[in-house]
């Protein structure tokens, strides 16, 4: 379980987090939703420790972060993480080379389902390509979590289609995924729990199925309520 | 990785230095053989007569202009890339920084990865430099005229280039403190950007701040120590003394900053 207790990160003079607590467990999809500018990238990055946090905790199965954490959490950022002037396939390399959970045999599995050529530069990828490899570099890796910072943002349906894919094959199944969207309507029926962010903190954080049938209301009904408080 | 990703900078400054450097004495070799058939051909006199013979020591000081540019351009084109090898991986399209800080491995490597990287440029580069000598002899020793030529020592043709004299020096006392003084300052170099890259505006302040002070440090024993002067108020041996435990110091408190602060205060 990914668990986060009283996160404060300020950043240009106020406070993005401002106490912020959840939980992500493994084998749920956990989404994060908010506003523009509601900290929900920031959350991925102080996570992964790619931003320091003034105050709190976070807790990756009830430890401390540490380099170990590498290895069981992946993160698929909304942009590239490799430089340019490699191709594909030495980016695949390169992971090889650092991650002792790399699983080169899924690798090579995800890019022949999202039709990725390895010879590539990387540089010369499409926006859509790029997310498509960045999901190959985030899933290959034999993690227990993996942080997905909009996966569908700026994407062409088929591509969205092929990523959406994925949410519901084995890749995902036996893994906790946290991921921040947009397109909630897209991924509404493959999200477990939801947490909305608001002011820094978490103004809610429900279980997706228990609200449509005890209340009847979607994802989007109930951001509405929130957001209209 | 890193020494990968500079590879063709590197070829590049190799290159040039090279075609500069060897064009530079095979004009001056051809220049002089010139000189000396338009002599013979005015005067009817043999040139051995009224001019020295050729030597490649002398034409390494006459051309130590042309010697000294593709210098200067690696040195200039190394500095940017100190800056360079850090900023790259934050900014465009392909923020490698990203990655690197999520490796499962210490993040001092990163450190010492960028910090070996450009040392290794640097050596390369003089290493490269110390080839080119004896090419550069031998060009030279196939354009002159055998019986005109004076045979010259390559630690000469070094000593006669003034860059040189700072570059490849004689000594390993001159080669500690030249380099000595550039890994000091590399080293504070990195411990000021990744203050920047840890406090944003901020941290330009506490950069240049530090870099102003350790500088400050540097010369205050050269200043008020009378380590360039043998009335000082210390022995010579002792303000040394000083001076090298004052770098020392620079040096333990710039690595240490600048690991402290990759492992707990840098961000994406």
């Amino acid at each position: 379980m990914i668990e986060l207790k009283g996160v404060r990160k300020r950043y240009r003079g106020r406070y993005v987090l401002n106490g912020l607590s959840f939980t992500a467990e493994k084998g749920n999809i956990t989404c994060l939703i908010g506003m523009n500018g509601a900290g929900k990238s920031t959350v991925m990055k102080a996570i992964m420790g790619l931003v320091p946090v003034k105050e709190g905790q976070i807790l990756v199965d009830g430890k401390p972060r540490g380099r170990w954490m590498y290895e069981k959490i992946s993160f698929v950022p909304d942009h590239l993480t490799m430089p340019l002037s490699m191709k594909m396939s030495e980016g695949l390399t390169f992971m090889a080379d650092f991650y002792a959970s790399w699983n080169a045999e899924r690798a090579a599995e995800l890019m022949r389902f999202f039709r990725l050529e390895p010879g590539e530069k990387i540089g010369n990828l499409s926006k859509g390509t790029a997310a498509k490899y960045n999901l190959v570099l985030g899933l290959a890796p034999n993690s227990d979590y993996v942080l997905m910072d909009e996966p569908f943002s700026g994407i062409d349906l088929f591509s969205r289609e092929m990523i959406a894919d994925v949410f519901s094959s084995e890749l995902i199944e036996e893994r906790g995924v946290l991921l921040t969207t947009h397109e909630i309507g897209e991924v509404e029926h493959l999200i477990d729990k939801a947490v909305i962010l608001q002011n820094g903190k978490a103004e809610m954080e429900f279980d997706c199925e228990t609200m449509r049938s005890e209340e009847g209301k979607s994802i989007v009904d109930v951001m509405r309520e929130v957001y209209s408080r | 990785m890193e020494i990968h990703r500079f590879r063709y900078i590197l070829f590049a400054l190799m290159g040039l230095t090279a075609l500069v450097q060897m064009c530079a004495i095979a004009f001056n070799a051809m220049g002089e053989i010139n000189e000396r058939n338009v002599y013979f051909e005015q005067t009817g006199r043999a040139p051995e007569e009224f001019f020295a013979a050729m030597s490649y020591t002398r034409a390494v000081q006459e051309t130590q202009f042309w010697f000294a540019v593709p210098v200067g351009l690696s040195i200039a084109v190394l500095v940017i890339y100190a800056f360079l090898i850090w900023y790259r991986d934050w900014f465009g399209r392909g923020t490698f920084a990203y990655r690197l800080l999520s490796l499962p491995s210490e993040r001092r490597n990163i450190y010492f990865a960028k910090l070996t990287a450009i040392l290794t440029f640097v050596f390369v580069l003089v290493g490269f430099q110390l080839l080119l000598m004896p090419i550069g002899r031998a060009i030279f020793a196939m354009i002159a005229p055998a019986d005109q030529l004076q045979p010259s020592y390559i630690a000469d043709a070094i000593f006669a280039n003034q860059v040189f004299k700072i570059l490849l020096p004689r000594s390993f006392a001159e080669f500690f403190v030249n380099y000595g003084l550039g890994i000091i300052s590399l080293l504070v170099l990195f411990a000021s950007i990744l203050l920047e890259r840890s406090y944003r505006w901020l941290g330009i302040v506490y950069g240049l701040a530090y870099a102003g002070f350790c500088a400050l440090l540097m010369v205050y024993p050269l200043l008020a120590l009378g380590l360039n002067y043998s009335t000082g108020y210390f022995y010579t041996e002792e303000a040394y003394a000083i001076q090298m435990a004052i770098d020392g110091l620079i040096v333990v408190a710039s690595v240490w900053l600048g690991l402290y602060l990759l492992k707990k205060k840098v961000s994406v």
